[in-house]
């Protein structure tokens, strides 16, 4: 008699102890709002497709492709560029800043066009590299680049400087050469914070890989998204929207599990 | 590294600024003799002489009928409409996410869902639905801050001290009161933070915005100058674009040192 009020208030309450269902629930409202409101004809259909239309475009285009590329040639090319310009400023931009932080000379020398470059939007250099290097593949790899490099560079730095004294002064104290300093003190130090500015380079590098495809492309998802709208087929956008997203966080993902597993002890120094 | 620093100090006597002087210069002369010495054409670097001459055209003609006043300002407009709005709801919703589990579970999926997505890619769609001009460029700049800053609310929230809450409690105090005076001082600091991290990327969104959908403004001077092939203008604009990114920088941190002076101190 006295848990029939208890079981219904934990009935209640298990969507409070399980957030993860709440999340579920609310996406399928949000969902629901759009089948609503594409179903009922609140909103003209030019604007919003309704989400069968939009999984109708998924089937063709993974079956026939977009105007003559497959589906998988533009995630393809897109995560080329991206993946390209990052591993590029991950090879130059993580020693320039080891070095940054060990050598204050290096540092003097070249700090300041790094703090310049970092706040400088990077779109309003893509011009400026159409005119250098053309409007194909290699300037956009190169505005990726220019986008990471900065913020690779500067967080590898701040790794390094924020390296403890006392850690460096014992390791020397009890006989550890340079480069055994180096490698067994500084660096695994330097880990964690240069793999955190790695992540916000990613980040970033993929945000502007979009814009980059949206003025002079052929292939890639951002040419998809904007082709599109040329022919108002957005239903197009829309899935392009929701594949970018999807990318977008399984990207993240899958630099904070590479970055779990590598730098293991981030935080428990 | 103090050692490291020692020993190179030691071995010469030469002070890092006067390095960065050093390595500034060599880069100016570089740019002189590459450019005024006839080795690279005027159209991928303009020499100082024809920059300057580009920057006093902007000033004093302007650029298609508007000076580039005008078009910083209308930049400065964007940015600043599609900031503060989208900071202070992504702070609110930040703030409720962080307060409670249910508005966190509520809310959690869409903000996660926009952080990562480029923010080019909704801008197509919104010019779909609002044409190209300013409605769309604000939405798509409050849409762009307003993951940001709901992100940073909540982590602030989340961060304070279990404790302080606490004592606040069997002090008698109110839920009205501990918000007001210990979880939103608290969380302020990470606040100001993410409206840093939020303004910033606005910037980055509006220029982006203003090159492929613009017809005014800093980010459509340098696209259409490169059209004409005007680099010149390219780089005036693109020197003009860095200046008011660090200067809106400045301006928040300003705040920043003014509103959250207990940052740090506890």
């Amino acid at each position: 008699m006295m848990d029939t009020p208890n079981r219904s208030r934990d009935a209640a309450s298990f969507l409070l102890v399980r957030p993860r269902w709440l999340s579920l629930l609310s996406v399928l409202a949000a969902f629901g709002a759009w089948w609503g409101i594409t179903t009922f004809a609140l909103v003209p259909a030019v604007l919003l497709p309704s989400p069968a239309e939009v999984a109708a475009a998924a089937v063709d285009i993974l079956r026939n492709g977009y105007r003559e590329t497959t589906l998988a040639e533009n995630i393809g090319s897109t995560l080329w560029r991206c993946g390209a310009g990052f591993l590029l400023a991950i090879v130059t931009g993580v020693p320039l800043g080891l070095a940054m932080g060990y050598w204050p000379r290096i540092r003097a020398a070249t700090n300041y066009i790094v703090q310049f470059m970092r706040p400088l939007p990077p779109l309003s250099y893509v011009i400026l590299l159409i005119i250098w290097i053309g409007t194909d593949n290699r300037s956009k790899i190169a505005l990726l680049y220019i986008t990471a490099f900065p913020i690779i560079a500067s967080s590898a730095m701040a790794g390094v400087r924020s390296v403890s004294q006392q850690r460096v002064q014992a390791a020397r104290a009890l006989g550890a050469s340079q480069w055994q300093v180096f490698r067994y003190v500084i660096w695994p130090s330097a880990m964690p914070l240069s793999f955190t500015g790695a992540r916000i380079a990613l980040a970033a590098a993929f945000s502007t890989v979009v814009a980059a495809e949206l003025n002079a492309a052929t292939d890639g998802l951002g040419w998809m998204v904007i082709s599109a709208s040329r022919f108002l087929r957005n239903d197009v956008i829309i899935l392009g929207i929701i594949l970018l997203g999807i990318l977008g966080i399984a990207l993240s993902a899958l630099v904070l599990a590479i970055d779990r597993r590598v730098v293991h002890w981030r935080g428990i120094e | 590294m103090t050692e490291a620093r020692a020993i190179t100090q030691g071995r010469s006597r030469l002070p890092e600024w006067a390095i960065t002087g050093v390595s500034v210069a060599v880069l100016i002369v570089a740019w002189v003799v590459a450019t005024d010495g006839g080795f690279v054409d005027d159209l991928f670097m303009p020499s100082p002489s024809s920059l300057w001459s580009g920057f006093m055209d902007l000033v004093v003609d302007g650029y298609k009928s508007r000076t580039i006043w005008e078009h910083a300002g209308l930049s400065l407009e964007r940015v600043l409409a599609g900031f503060v709005t989208g900071a202070i709801a992504g702070t609110v919703i930040g703030l409720a996410m962080g307060y409670n589990r249910v508005v966190e579970a509520c809310f959690s999926p869409f903000v996660e869902f926009l952080r990562p997505l480029p923010q080019l890619a909704y801008l197509v769609l919104l010019i779909v639905w609002f044409g190209i001009g300013e409605t769309a460029q604000i939405i798509l700049l409050f849409l762009t801050a307003f993951p940001v800053s709901a992100i940073a609310a909540m982590d602030g929230v989340k961060s304070v001290s279990r404790q302080r809450v606490q004592v606040a409690r069997s002090l008698g105090a109110s839920d009205w009161q501990i918000f007001r005076f210990v979880v939103f001082p608290s969380a302020l600091p990470e606040i100001f933070t993410g409206a840093r991290l939020a303004i910033g990327v606005v910037y980055a969104t509006l220029i982006a915005a203003e090159i492929i959908a613009g017809s005014t403004g800093l980010g459509w001077v340098i696209l259409d100058a490169g059209r004409f092939l005007r680099s010149d203008y390219v780089f005036v604009g693109i020197l003009a674009i860095g200046l008011m990114g660090l200067s809106l920088d400045y301006m928040l941190v300003a705040i920043e040192h003014r509103i959250v002076h207990w940052a740090g101190r506890y």
